[in-house]
């Protein structure tokens, strides 16, 4: 058992010599490397508040799946609901994109986790009612919402006032989330992750929803047996993921960015996925996980800038931890063994 | 040539138990020998390292006075230790003959000529080019069979090998077992079946929390002085008395039950029709696979079957849920403890909260309220003598015998009008068995009526007060248990028809 909650930090240890053997083999001094990577990025109060902003999404929607894939359903698509969350959030931040108002940030934030909501429902109904496979529902999912924004924000929605850039209006004031501090883009959506974690924990460890959840991840049998409403408990988590999916759309889009554009997620969606099974599907484990894997993205970025490298070098690190996370997980529990069987010893 | 197996000083330690304690044990061929004790007595964790699953802490194996390395199963095959387990290890989907040249080592041809061979001899009738879900377990029992026979064993292991035979198959099986210790395979024979140790071998060994407790011949022993070797205390007796009065209410009724499955593995069901009566026990028997699963999902409220009507206590409730039939007062223990009626990674509390029956108020308002479960819990755990009092331990590690009182005990303690239970003494032993058995009869003596699906012939003529057996999803005709023998019930198992 401690082992079990112990594997993630040897996978990340892994991950840091993984890489370090990799910046080798481009030619660069390791340590150095690992350092700009690393260390580098946190150095200073804006860098932290930087980890934290990216951590935030991650956290969000990897609190959402962890509901999903601890009751064995595998929502894949965190990606589009996310984008889903943002169009529909964003929607009603252009509506009100010349006036100010108290009620405005609320009334986006709740249609952005409405949005993420209805678009994690259809894989469920489909699910639930027609028996697909919501893996590839919800995967393929993510390529809709994508190419309804792109059509949104060339199309219909785009500014009119932008010399054709493929985005929209800036959003008002009264619809952008309250920076905490002066200088720093770190915002109030960092309240909601954590208020997600903390409902979470409520949910899955007393309540009588999460007691399901918990009992059919571990043997759909027995939920079946105990007579527990299946569709309607897929119906539920699904929801649920969705929403926090689509907070998290909507967290960045009235924060940091304050429009839609294309762009509104590098990939957040699916990274949550790893932060989600690097955090155990465990709430606290999620807040830990989702600063690590933040990181990466910020590393990549200063690599980009000191070692000239592609900042796709993110994914590598991201790869190598759910990787190593895997094969940790996988080798902890059996034994390796080499055999030394000579030639004709195999053949008898 | 003559074959001697010898086990000296072996001992196997696991954290907080003691699996084998120094077992010495000398084995030779032509004889057929019994290894019996309960479960947790040690002989699954001798019969793996006889097998090189897993390497003892210490002692020695000597076939022939050769010390043998077994450490993994590919020595013990190599040494000639074949070993036939409970469970096939067989590829459904896959022809008998394609699962017999899986590890083979000759070319087809070859092999196809020594598997005739070995069917000629022995009077083994299979078709090597069917798949291997359209055999009978008796059919696939002897591919398994074949499997250990085709590298020209010494020795040959069954483990449990009759827990899913008819009576007929078990006497074919004891027929070849005969055959193939007069050709001087030694063959070690586990069971918990009394009878079988007493027909079927020469010498029995006893063993009892990792020890061996005596060797014996089995012409000097009985049933009951087995029993009492196993489980090392007098067991009382116990047969139920026949619920005779007829004219009582009928408390459950089961009309037109049709189930049609897409699933090649499942069994269809046709046309079952039966009732219980207040206090009464009906026994279904059947050798497994014949629709039993499908049946008790169904009674249980997992399958809904459309057209089906199924009255409890004049209501009719074909339409329900478990969870909701459990409201109307009746409990269900699946023959799977470990994955359905239970989840071993959950804690014995948690467990009991699956049956969250509408006045126990476990979830208040969609809360979980730890303290009356848990206080529920304790009440389960000394209700029922299971042996923990410790509602926060894992269900993994109770033994099968206590997850199963924990599991009636949990159905129970609503105090149902009707309980279902499948295969409840299924791999238990002996002492656990003797009070489940005893549990069930009190059941009806308080006048609660209960479905026993069970495979186990014995257990039903004990318990049952009238008994029909299911053969390829059709029920035969309910015959009251008095006139009911072992006998004719293995004709019906088998298919057959009496009049």
């Amino acid at each position: 058992m401690a082992l079990y909650f112990f594997t993630p930090f040897i996978a990340i240890l892994l991950t840091i010599l993984g890489g370090g053997i990799i910046f080798y083999i481009l030619g660069f001094n390791p340590i150095e490397a690992l350092k700009f990577y690393f260390i580098t990025p946190i150095a200073n109060l804006y860098g932290f508040s930087e980890l934290l902003l990216k951590a935030t999404p991650l956290c969000l929607i990897a609190i959402g799946l962890s509901f999903c894939f601890k009751s064995n359903n595998w929502n894949i698509g965190a990606e589009g609901q996310l984008t889903f969350g943002a169009i529909v959030g964003g929607g009603v931040a252009l509506l009100f994109y010349n006036q100010e108002g108290f009620y405005i940030l609320p009334l986006v934030i709740i249609a952005g986790a409405i949005g993420g909501m209805i678009f994690a429902l259809i894989p469920a109904i489909l699910k639930t009612y027609f028996n697909t496979n919501e893996i590839l529902v919800s995967l393929m999912l993510v390529y809709v919402s994508k190419l309804l924004l792109d059509y949104l924000v060339v199309g219909p929605w785009s500014n009119p006032e932008g010399f054709n850039f493929p985005e929209t209006r800036q959003f008002s004031n009264s619809s952008r989330m309250p920076l905490l501090f002066e200088g720093l883009r770190i915002h109030a959506g960092i309240f909601l992750a954590l208020a997600a974690v903390m409902l979470s924990w409520f949910i899955l460890y007393k309540t009588y929803l999460g007691f399901q959840i918990k009992v059919s991840g571990l043997s759909l049998k027995t939920a079946k047996y105990a007579g527990f409403k299946g569709k309607t408990m897929i119906l539920v988590v699904f929801m649920i993921s969705g929403a926090c999916a689509g907070l998290a759309g909507v967290g960045e889009i009235t924060g940091p960015i304050g429009q839609l554009h294309r762009m509104v997620s590098p990939d957040y969606g699916f990274t949550a996925i790893i932060v989600a099974f690097l955090g155990r599907l465990n709430p606290f484990g999620i807040i830990f996980a989702s600063l690590v894997v933040a990181l990466t993205y910020l590393g990549a970025e200063t690599a980009q800038i000191f070692l000239q490298i592609p900042k796709y070098t993110g994914q590598v690190f991201q790869g190598m931890i759910l990787f190593f996370l895997l094969a940790s997980d996988y080798l902890l529990f059996f034994k390796v063994k080499i055999l030394n069987l000579k030639k004709n010893e195999l053949r008898n | 040539m003559a074959t001697d197996l010898r086990i000296s000083n072996i001992s196997k330690i696991y954290p907080g138990c003691i699996a084998n304690d120094n077992v010495s044990l000398q084995f030779k061929s032509g004889k057929i020998y019994a290894l019996l004790g309960e479960n947790g007595a040690g002989k699954s964790t001798l019969v793996k390292i006889l097998s090189g699953v897993i390497s003892p802490d210490n002692g020695e194996v000597f076939l022939n006075e050769k010390n043998l390395k077994l450490s993994s199963p590919l020595d013990a095959k190599k040494n000639k230790i074949g070993m036939v387990f409970q469970h096939f290890n067989l590829f459904e989907t896959l022809s008998v003959f394609e699962n017999l040249s899986i590890d083979a080592t000759e070319d087809n041809k070859s092999l196809r000529i020594r598997i005739n061979e070995i069917l000629k001899k022995y009077n083994f009738s299979i078709d090597l080019d069917v798949p291997v879900l359209n055999l009978s377990a008796g059919q696939k029992q002897k591919v398994e069979i074949i499997r250990c026979l085709l590298r020209s064993p010494k020795v040959l292991i069954m483990d449990e090998p009759t827990s899913v035979l008819t009576e007929q198959e078990t006497e074919e099986l004891f027929i070849s077992l005969k055959k193939f210790c007069d050709e001087g395979i030694l063959i070690i024979y586990i069971t918990h079946k009394l009878k079988e140790v007493l027909s079927l071998c020469d010498e029995v060994a006893v063993m009892r929390k990792g020890k061996v407790v005596s060797v014996s011949q089995t012409q000097n022993e009985r049933v009951e002085t087995l029993a009492n070797k196993m489980v090392g205390q007098k067991l009382a007796k116990i047969k139920k008395k026949i619920n005779i009065s007829k004219n009582k209410d009928e408390i459950f009724k089961v009309k037109h039950l049709n189930f049609y499955s897409d699933d090649p593995f499942e069994t269809n069901l046709i046309n079952l029709n039966f009732s219980v009566k207040k206090g009464e026990c009906l026994g279904i028997a059947g050798i497994s696979g014949n629709g039993q699963n499908e049946l008790f999902q169904i009674l249980s409220g997992e399958i809904i079957t459309p057209d089906t009507s199924i009255i409890f206590r004049n209501k009719e409730i074909a339409k329900l849920n478990p969870k909701q039939r459990r409201e109307y007062l009746m409990a269900f223990s699946p023959e799977d403890r470990i994955s359905q009626a239970a989840v071993p990674e959950l804690k014995i509390y948690e467990n009991v909260a699956l049956n969250n029956f509408k006045s126990s108020n476990f979830f208040e308002k969609g809360l979980v309220n730890e303290k009356k479960i848990k206080e529920h819990s304790k009440k389960i755990l000394s209700d029922f003598s299971v042996n923990t009092d410790n509602v926060e331990l894992k269900s993994q590690f109770l033994s099968g015998g206590n997850l199963q009182k924990l599991i009636l005990g949990r159905e129970l303690i609503t105090a149902p009008e009707l309980l279902i239970c499948y295969n409840p003494t299924w791999g238990l032993d002996v002492g656990a068995i003797n009070y489940i058995h005893e549990t069930l009869i009190k059941i009806n003596d308080q006048e609660k009526s209960t479905i026993l699906i069970s495979t186990d012939t014995e257990e039903l003529l004990k318990l049952s007060d009238k008994i029909a057996v299911i053969y390829k999803g059709k029920l035969s005709k309910i015959m009251p248990s008095e006139e009911v023998t072992p006998e004719k019930l293995g004709v019906l198992m088998g298919g057959g028809s009496i009049d």
